[in-house]
């Protein structure tokens, strides 16, 4: 039951980068790359492979635009990205919950 | 795999949502900008001197908007400078936060203006309920902010809660001063409160680091 479980935690989402970058972006509407890089202290390259994954996913939603005549690419949660990153705290707190018991 | 490395994960996602809700833009130099303001306007409004009660009102009022626009100058040149929107969600927050209270103390002072004949014992009331309001709203915003912002909302309270308790007192015994000596009391609190605040801001501004 709790191998079961545990194979229903979604793999692109488990990685703590990952998670860390789904975590912030499920508590801000939008954030752009320099803010997200700021808050999880990582760096450029690491960052933007760990988006990219996120994005092929379809988890992380990017947009272009110009801010102050300079360009700004900001990054949000896409719906599945949202519903998937809900389906994993459930199984984190299901994994906690059949621990318990 | 065991429960508690499932129930730390959690944590962790917990600690990271509730800290990047922060509003995290510089504050030390809105904090010193605002207690100069308020210093100035302080020794202004005593020099001048300004006696009335609805100009006293007004000109604390122009000085509360010279404030509120050097902030938010100062807040929009950041976010230019570092390529962001200014309107960012913690931002957002931050404001509507302030909103009630400020919104509050603005008809207090919208009062005092729009009023010709201002009672002496209804003036000494201003600051300090300014004082509480303001503080209410630091407070508020201190939900979506660190370092200390809620323990400075609560200062401006206390003092607040003080003052107003002994100039009650005064107007009862009937030795309430003159109105000039409220811009005493309104450049000591709001500009050097503020004042003290950027300095310990500007103290203890984390570095930035590089990472690797």
């Amino acid at each position: 039951m709790k191998t079961e479980t545990f194979n229903q935690l979604d793999k692109v989402i488990h990685e703590k980068g990952r998670m860390a970058i789904m975590t912030v972006l499920a508590s801000n509407p939008e954030m752009s790359f320099k803010e997200l890089k700021e808050m999880l202290g990582m760096t450029d390259g690491n960052l933007s492979v760990h988006i990219r994954t996120l994005q092929q996913a379809g988890y992380v939603a990017v947009s272009k635009t110009f801010v102050n005549n300079r360009p700004h690419t900001s990054y949000r949660l896409t719906k599945e990205g949202t519903r998937s990153f809900e389906d994993y705290i459930n199984v984190l707190e299901e994994i906690v919950r059949l621990n318990r018991e | 795999m065991d429960a508690d490395w499932a129930a730390q994960r959690l944590g962790e996602i917990r600690t990271l949502m509730e800290r990047s809700a922060l509003y995290r833009r510089a504050l030390a130099p809105t904090m010193t900008g605002t207690g100069v303001i308020g210093i100035l306007a302080g020794l202004i409004g005593w020099t001048l001197p300004i006696e009335s009660g609805s100009g006293f009102c007004f000109f604390w009022m122009t000085t509360g908007v010279i404030a509120l626009l050097f902030s938010f100058f100062l807040i929009r040149r950041q976010a230019w400078k570092d390529n962001e929107p200014m309107w960012s969600s913690p931002t957002r927050r931050v404001f509507q936060a302030l909103c009630p209270a400020l919104f509050a103390g603005g008809v207090i002072g919208f009062l005092g203006v729009s009023m010709s004949e201002l009672d002496k014992t209804f003036l000494w009331k201003v600051p300090p309920l300014w004082m509480m309001f303001y503080g209410c709203a630091l407070f508020s915003a201190g939900f979506f902010m660190h370092r200390g912002i809620k323990l400075f909302g609560t200062l401006f309270v206390l003092c607040g809660v003080i003052s107003i308790y002994h100039f009650t007192r005064e107007s009862v015994e009937g030795s309430l001063p003159r109105i000039v000596h409220a811009h005493i009391v309104m450049g000591a609190s709001f500009g050097i409160l503020h004042l003290f605040y950027g300095i310990y801001l500007f103290l203890t501004e984390p570095q930035p680091t590089n990472q690797p």
